[in-house]
This record gives structure tokens, sequence and C-alpha cells, in this order.
């Protein structure tokens, strides 16, 4: 042991605060900017299912970011995700809504303005959660938060006025930026390609996607995400260097939030209708909320590219699946015991739980590193 | 930065029946190293921990330079300019050292979620000066080669030394270090004995030193307060202490094997 702490007492020409900006990095650098350019161009080459299906990727990759910062980074685990999803949703259904309707509620407002809001919206009613959540801990936050969904259900049930009510649900409005409209209106034209509705719309998701992405990945590289990490890992440590631990707790309740209730809206475009739940399980049951949580653990908790991943295989999975099973002729039973894509891929990523539980707790961002490491020339610890 | 004497006056703390503190009084003048040791039971760690603002005293109050510290909330420390170091280290184990020391520089910087997440300019022209501050003070205590590496790969005595930058990082005028050396053999407390010794001469900042290593204490503190059933029962130079009936009574009579024992 004293020879390993002699090896570190050796003085090093010039440490660098900063990690050198060595091979990796401009690797790493090269690879994202070439995902990027491939994603903006595949409109231009994919079929509008494929786009629909890489749409809804880009829905979880929002909501999963959002809750790797919560549960990953900050420790509080939530599976409150589904209720903030449903939130985000009827927030912006709502602010967009025409006025004037007998039965629904609706304020009219741009749809840039609405989404704003609806972010905003559920980033107060995650705050509004914060004396809960700085109370409990581990899995009782978790049950508590739990609770959330069937308050979700409940009242995405009952408040018809807003919802639409679960028979016939309630369309949103469709996105307009400054009178541009992410529908089939007007023509538009990317090298011989028409830019339609699901085109844009996938430029839209990719934009969002970007915002949470760069967002994330700022705060957490920065003083807040350091507070985070902080209150997850040791609280009178993190108290004695000044943080106020329930503020940040709430805090970072309120983001993640904002980062659902964002996927929410996502979610309502997506679908073209807001539709509350019939049951637990739905579009914002608790399955909903297992599946994001299954996204941050195999992608590795608190990882926010980690949780890019995990939304693609979640979220992607069950819609690659259906887009094939029409080419190959699977799943053609019906009925309660019939093999659904979504019935496949749950148990896909069940297993992929499974496997990086036991062999790899870092998840595919620990399998990440690792790779990356490789092109590094190391002085890093064995 | 010294200037600010930390003085306890009559702090009574009470569990129930039992007295953990019994009117307690000392004070730590700036610049100094002043060490609170004791046996085990003694009433360092309550004493430690009603400076620290985690338990409220009785009565008595605790007073740093002018302002009046008594029950203060443990968050509110740094900004006053009092940084603790940790019995069980207490860092984030994935992080790296130069990210867990960065944390010491929290109530210094500003900024939430957007700010950071928007990397505005003047964040991150902060977080360079702030990062090589921190990076400075890690080379100062031989972190320098370790900035990058996770904290929970290194040493025990390196883990040590990151928790005691990260207090340092607060740029406190006070450092309260509380049992810095359980769990060392000698090698480790030796080395320590030489950082502690070192931020004393180099940084003209104040120590508070709660230890139950006699041998550690005696070697570097200019003062030592001795406590035994949570009362003050020598207060003096170490040597003065050292040889004092009481203190001998109260450190051979209740636990004979206490400050020779290597971790």
């Amino acid at each position: 042991m004293s020879d390993r702490t002699d090896t570190l007492d050796v003085p090093v020409a010039a440490p660098s605060p900063k990690p050198r900006r060595d091979l990796g990095w401009w690797i790493r650098l090269a690879l994202w900017l070439a995902l990027f350019v491939v994603l903006l161009a595949l409109p231009l080459y994919l079929e509008a299912q494929w786009l629909k299906a890489g749409q809804y990727m880009m829905v979880g990759a929002v909501g999963a970011m959002g809750l790797t910062l919560l549960t990953g980074q900050a420790g509080q685990l939530s599976l409150a995700h589904a209720f903030f999803l449903l939130a985000g949703a009827t927030s912006y259904t709502v602010l967009s809504g025409p006025t004037g309707d007998p039965e629904l509620v609706g304020f009219g407002l741009d749809p840039l303005l609405a989404l704003v809001g609806a972010v905003a919206v559920t980033a107060v009613l995650g705050l509004a959660f914060a004396p809960v959540a700085a109370r409990l801990r581990g899995i009782y936050l978790g049950v508590a938060s739990l609770a959330l969904v069937f308050l979700g259900l409940y009242l995405g049930q009952s408040a018809e006025s807003l919802t639409g009510g679960t028979s016939t649900g309630r369309p949103p409005a469709s996105f307009e930026l400054f009178g541009f409209p992410f529908s089939n209106e007007g023509e538009l034209e990317i090298l011989g390609v028409p830019i339609r509705e699901t085109e844009r719309v996938w430029y839209l998701f990719l934009a969002l996607v970007v915002v949470a992405f760069l967002l994330a990945r700022g705060a957490v590289g920065g003083r807040i995400g350091r507070a985070w990490r902080a209150v997850r890992d040791n609280e009178s440590a993190a108290a004695a260097m000044g943080i106020s631990v329930p503020g940040v707790k709430a805090g970072v309740f309120a983001v993640s939030s904002a980062y659902a209730g964002l996927a929410g809206v996502m979610t309502v475009l997506w679908f073209d209708i807001l539709k509350p739940d019939e049951s637990e399980f739905g579009t914002y049951g608790i399955n909903v909320s297992i599946a994001y949580l299954a996204m941050i653990i195999i992608g590795g908790l608190g990882s926010v590219s980690g949780a890019l991943v995990g939304a693609v295989l979640v979220n992607g999975l069950p819609q690659v699946l259906a887009l094939y099973s029409t080419d190959l002729g699977w799943f053609t039973g019906t009925g309660e015991n019939a093999f659904t894509p979504i019935l496949i891929s749950s148990f896909v990523y069940g297993a992929a739980i499974v496997l990086v539980v036991l062999f790899e707790p870092g998840g595919l961002a620990a399998i990440g590193r690792r790779i990356a490491g490789l092109t590094r020339r190391g002085k890093d610890p064995t | 930065m010294s200037g600010a004497e930390l003085a306890v006056e009559n702090v009574t703390l009470r569990f129930g029946g039992l007295r953990a503190l019994d009117a307690v009084s000392f004070a730590v003048h700036p610049g100094s190293l002043h060490a609170l040791i004791g046996p085990n039971g003694a009433g360092k760690s309550s004493c430690f921990n009603v400076i620290s603002g985690l338990y409220r005293a009785g009565e008595g109050r605790v007073r740093f330079g002018e302002h009046d510290i008594t029950g203060i909330r443990p968050n509110r420390l740094a900004k006053r300019g009092i940084g603790r170091a940790f019995q069980n280290a207490a860092l984030s184990p994935q992080s790296t050292v130069l990210d867990n020391v960065m944390l010491g520089r929290y109530s210094l910087t500003r900024g939430g979620f957007l700010e950071c997440g928007l990397q505005l300019p003047w964040v991150r022209k902060q977080e360079r000066r702030h990062t090589e501050r921190a990076a400075e003070i890690c080379e100062f205590l031989g972190l320098g080669a370790a900035l990058h590496t996770p904290a929970g790969a290194l040493p025990y005595g390196a883990v040590k030394r990151v928790d005691i930058a990260r207090a340092l990082a607060v740029e406190p005028a006070l450092l309260l270090l509380d049992e810095p050396a359980a769990g060392m053999n000698a090698a480790e407390t030796a080395e320590l004995a030489d950082t502690i010794r070192e931020i004393r001469e180099e940084l003209d900042i104040s120590i508070l030193l709660v230890e139950h290593d006699m041998g550690l204490v005696m070697g570097i503190a200019d003062r030592v307060t001795v406590l035994d059933f949570g009362r003050v029962i020598a207060d003096g130079p170490p040597a003065e202490v050292q040889s004092d009936p009481e203190v001998v009574r109260a450190y051979l009579g209740t636990d004979s094997s206490d400050g020779t024992e290597a971790g």
C-alpha cells in the first residue's frame, strides 16, 4: 500500500487542470459529429415508418436523460417519470388547445409557447414533490413517487375537460415554429425529397434532443453536477461544502420533471393524440416508468450518453420488431398469449438489465469508457 | 486570512440524563494548530458536532470571529470560512480527485442548472479559474499526479489528503479535522502529520484537530485541550498537558492501548 502512495507523490511536470485534448477526445468529437450528420441525413433516405420509430427513440432519449440526472447523478430513485410525461403532454395540449370549446379547456397559445409552458408546468410539479423527496430516500422514495403514477391515472380519467377522457382523447395542436408548420402543409424539398410532417417532426425532435443533451452534459460537468453527486454520495459532506441538500434535491427533481415534461410533449406530438390510460399499463403507466429506469440502468446510471443508447434500445426495439414483423410475417398471433413485439422486447430489455447488473453494473457507459480508455495512453488507474 | 478566533464558551450538551459536554470552554487562536483530544467517549466528537452545527448545544455559545455560530446550519459553515474534513473521508468514489476537490469551491461559485447547462461565458471562465486553484491545492497536498484519477482508486492515505484538499478548497480561515489518523498505520500517520504541519506553515490558517492518536497530536499541536467525561481536564501547550497527572490518569486509567494502536 505504501509504495502505491509513493508513486502518487512523484511530482509530474505541469499537471493539467483539464484533461488534455488527446486523441481519444478528438475521436469522440468526430464520432458525435458523424452521428449528428447521419441523423440529419436519415430523413432523405428512410421511409416514414422508420422515421416514426426513430422519433419514438428520441422521445425516450429526452425522458431518459432527465431520469439519469435525477436517479443516476443525484441518487434519487423515481418511479414517477410517467406521471410527469402525462403532465407535460396534457399541459401542451391544454395550453395550445383552441379556446371557446364548451367541453375542453384550451388557452390557444402559440405551440412554441405551449411547449415551453408545458416544460415549466412539469418543472413546477416536480418542485411540488420536493418536500416528499427531501424526507425519503432510496426505495421508499421510489414507492412514494410511484403513487404519482396512480394519481395521474385517476386525474387523466376524471379531468376530461383537460385530457379529453379515455374514450376519445384529445388531439394536440400540431407544432409550429414562427409560422412554419410541422405538418403536411406547404411545399418543401431537400435534394428532391419532399419534407413532409414526418420529416419535419424528425428534425424538431432531433433539435430538442440535441438541446436537452447539451444542457445535461454541461450541467453534469459543472458546479450543479458536482452538487448532485455530492448529495448522492454523502449528504453531510455535501452540506459541509455549502450545499443546501434539500434545495439541491428539489432542484434536480424539477430539472428531471422538466425533461419528462418535454418527453411528454413529444409523446403527444408523436401519437398525434392525447389519450389518458384506461389502466395502470399504457402510454403513461407504470410500465413506462419502469421502461425509463431500464433505459438508464442499461445505459449506465448517471451517464447522459448512456441514457441515449438505453432509450434507443428500450424504445426502439418494439418499434423495429413491429416493422420487421410485417416483412417477415412474425407475430401474426393475436389475443392475450400472442408474442407481440412489445412482449418480446420486454423480455429482451429485462434480460439486458439482468446482464448489466450481473456483469457490468456501470452499464453500457462503463463499457464505452473502457473502449475509450484503449485509445488513451494509460496512466489511468488500474 | 487568519484573524478570526474560534471560541467555545461554556457549552453543555445533554443526551437525556447524560451530560456529553459539561461547560466546555476553549479557544482556537488565529493561526494556531489546536488539538482536542481525549479517551474514547470523552465528548470529542460531540464537541466537534456542536461546532459544525450537527448538534445544538443546550447551553453556551460557539463564536467564530464576531459571528455567533451556535447551532449554525452545517451548509453555512463554508460561507463563514470554516472548512471541514471527515473521519471517513466521505468522497465521491467514482468522481475524479479534481472533481471532488472542486466541490469545495461550491460556495465560492455560482450558477444553477441552466447557467451550467448553457455553458455561459462567465460560467466557463469561473470554472477555469477555480479549476486552476483546485489543481494548485491538489498539487500542494501531493495529489498533482492523481488529478484525473477516480478518488475510489486511491490508497487510503491519498484519499485522506483529497478530503483535506476539498476542505482547503473552501479557502477556510479555520480547518476542522475530525480524527484524520483514524484507521491509519504508523507510516501513514507520520505522513499525515507532515501534511498538517505543512498546511499550517504555508497557509496561515487555524486548525482544530480532533484526534485520538496522542503521538500525532503531541508532535504538531501548539495547544491541546483534553476532554474526559465531557469536561475539560487540561488545556495548554503539549509538553505541559502531557505531564499533567489528570491527563495521564484519564488515558492510562481508562484505555491503556490508546494512541499506540495502529489501525
